[in-house]
């Protein structure tokens, strides 16, 4: 398993492991019912405290993509990949929202953010 | 008993320096880290944690036992790295490991020696002959191998290496895989603290300006850089503190998410504990 | 408290050779001359012994010990104790060198001479221990100096001014004569374990 840590980043740390965690989780990377690395061994292997690490694990308790066994550990949940699909696209829908009020404040045209946003969406791949 | 360290109204007078009311507790499986300028006390507040000095009023509990009447107890079970005091530097790494099992009942010498291979330290070189960052090194593979509870560390990377210094810190964590066990770690360099440290304790002029959960302190608390004019409409309940410099204000605000919708501003950066101490310290209210 | 005493005698371990040392040169001249230099062995080692407190105060060594287990208490112990051993020691050696020096000179052996000798050296040395120790702690090294010079001074003029000047009543100390070894054994021992306290209390309330 891979997680990538940005200390730059204006993303907290703990939210960007809780992220990476949930794609994987969405992707199916990890699999339901898979232990997951105990919160003080990830904060050393991360290099971040253990507040931090413990934070991500308790939010992603709390959307439910995992679960926590007292005294044996965090694995992950079944989750209902549909709606964690939809959830993500929620999100795109939202950040494209604020992205077209932009444009249109700014008298952009449509054709010029379906463009970028084809031109970027290649770039990416 | 949740906490391993209570400090609880440590007053402690000098003849030109005070320490005022010191409170802070560190919760079981959590590094705290101490943070403040030279001279702030650190060292002090560290020396009466730790009995070396005695007359102060006011309470420190370590696992729960008053520190002056259970010394002997809590010693056993404490490791310490003190800023500028060890073993007689004719000594050697040898020789420590001669008297030690003979103080600690649980020294580890296998523990002991893996750890002076690892930092490649020679057994039978006095410590004279160490530079400033072997020497830390020593000291801090002698605290660590009686399997202690409480780390004490004043200082502990100051002259190390950024190589060894990542070394040291690995150490720290290692330690607290344990979550039956604390650090107490003063320093002033605060990279270090940034990555590891699960609270920030914060003293300025032997007082404690700020004692809190480092995630909490740097996700929510900001720098909002602005002119005068935006400076002036800013609500005194707002920020914490500011600087005038000559192109622009630099305000700390303790909630950079709600700020930004308050008042119309354009930039607000996410804070390091550098930028933080010294606006804690040179700014005005 | 043991672990304590092996750091004082590690601290020392590289003046054993300088006491080998001493210990040949003290064979020659014994041999070879009149010249008596017993005591020098016994007193190098207090004097080397004194001088690990000036090392422990370089690195600060008191304030690190405190964080140990017993360590106020233990430190104080051992420093006494590490004296006592090594100060033994080197009168050990000492007295069996003069028993070979005037065996060799003399074929024969003169054991309550060379034992008497040595023990008042012995002792000797061991007040030098009683009274500097506590002002060590009290005041450091290097102010203990002074004040232990101006101590043995001032009781070396004071008695001196007692022996001229005042008359001495000539009590009969015949019965004392046979034990005075013992009497001097229990006298230092006292002043050692009295200046033990001294040192222990001193250090038990110092703040480092």
């Amino acid at each position: 398993m891979e997680i990538i840590i940005s200390n730059d980043s204006d993303i907290p740390i703990y939210e960007q492991i809780k992220d990476q965690l949930k794609t994987k989780i969405i992707s199916g990377e990890l699999v339901s019912g898979e232990l997951l690395p105990s919160i003080r061994s990830l904060a050393k292997d991360l290099r971040c405290s253990v507040i931090t690490t413990k934070n991500a694990y308790e939010e992603l308790v709390k959307e439910g993509y995992v679960k926590t066994i007292p005294s044996k550990g965090f694995y992950v949940s079944t989750v209902n990949k549909e709606l964690a699909k939809e959830e993500q696209l929620n999100k795109i829908q939202d950040l494209l929202e604020s992205a077209i009020n932009i444009a249109k404040m700014n008298n952009f045209s449509q054709k010029v953010i379906s463009d970028m946003l084809n031109i970027l969406y290649e770039e990416d791949k | 008993m949740e906490n391993i360290l209570e400090v609880k109204n440590l007053n402690k007078q000098y003849n030109d320096f005070a320490l005022q009311d010191i409170s802070f507790n560190i919760p079981k499986g959590m590094i705290m880290g101490f943070i403040g300028e030279n001279g702030a006390g650190k060292t002090t507040t560290i020396k009466a944690i730790l009995n070396i000095i005695k007359k102060y009023t006011g309470e420190i509990k370590i696992f729960g036992l008053d520190n002056r009447q259970n010394s002997a107890q809590i010693n056993a079970e404490i490791g310490v790295v003190l800023d500028d005091s060890f073993f007689p530097e004719i000594m050697t790494p040898a020789d420590i490991a001669k008297s030690m099992p003979k103080i600690y009942p649980t020294w580890d010498s296998a523990l002991y020696q893996k750890y002076l291979q690892e930092f490649s330290l020679p057994q039978n070189k006095q410590i004279k002959t160490f530079s400033k960052g072997m020497r830390k090194k020593l000291e801090i593979v002698t605290a660590i191998a009686h399997h202690p509870k409480l780390l004490i560390l004043d200082e502990p990377t100051s002259g190390l290496d950024p190589v060894a210094r990542r070394e040291v810190i690995d150490i720290f964590q290692n330690f607290i895989q344990n979550e039956e066990c604390a650090i107490l770690l003063s320093s002033h360099i605060t990279t270090d603290l940034e990555h590891i440290a699960d609270y920030i304790t914060f003293i300025n002029k032997g007082k404690i300006i700020l004692s809190s959960s480092k995630d909490d302190l740097l996700n929510n608390y900001g720098i909002v850089k602005c002119t005068e004019k935006e400076f002036n409409q800013f609500a005194k309940t707002d920020y914490l503190k500011y600087v005038k410099n000559k192109y622009d204000y630099e305000v700390l605000v303790p909630n950079k998410k709600e700020f930004p919708k308050k008042y119309p501003i354009k930039v607000i950066d996410k804070i390091t504990l550098d930028e933080l101490m010294i606006i804690m310290i040179k700014g005005e209210k | 408290m043991i672990g304590f005493i092996i750091k004082d005698l590690a601290m020392i371990k590289s003046n054993f050779k300088l006491l080998g040392l001493l210990i040949i040169v003290y064979l020659f001249l014994g041999l070879s001359g009149e010249m008596d230099i017993s005591f020098i062995l016994p007193f190098m080692s207090v004097m080397i012994m004194i001088s690990t407190f000036s090392y422990d105060s370089y690195n600060k060594w008191d304030a690190y010990a405190v964080t140990l287990p017993n360590g106020r208490k233990n430190s104080v112990k051992a420093k006494y104790l590490a004296t006592f051993i090594i100060i033994i020691l080197m009168t050990v050696i000492t007295t069996l060198s003069a028993f070979l020096i005037t065996y060799i000179k003399t074929k024969t052996l003169n054991y309550p001479d060379i034992i008497l000798n040595m023990l008042g050296t012995a002792i000797g040395i061991l007040v030098v221990e009683a009274l500097m120790y506590p002002f060590i702690y009290k005041f450091g090294l290097e102010k203990a100096r002074i004040g232990i010079f101006i101590v043995v001074f001032g009781i070396v003029i004071f008695g001196g001014f007692i022996l001229n000047y005042v008359d001495i009543p000539d009590i009969s100390l015949n019965f004392l004569e046979n034990y005075w070894p013992i009497i001097l054994i229990v006298i230092i021992s006292l002043m050692l374990y009295l200046s033990y306290r001294i040192s222990l209390r001193i250090n038990l309330k110092k703040e480092y």
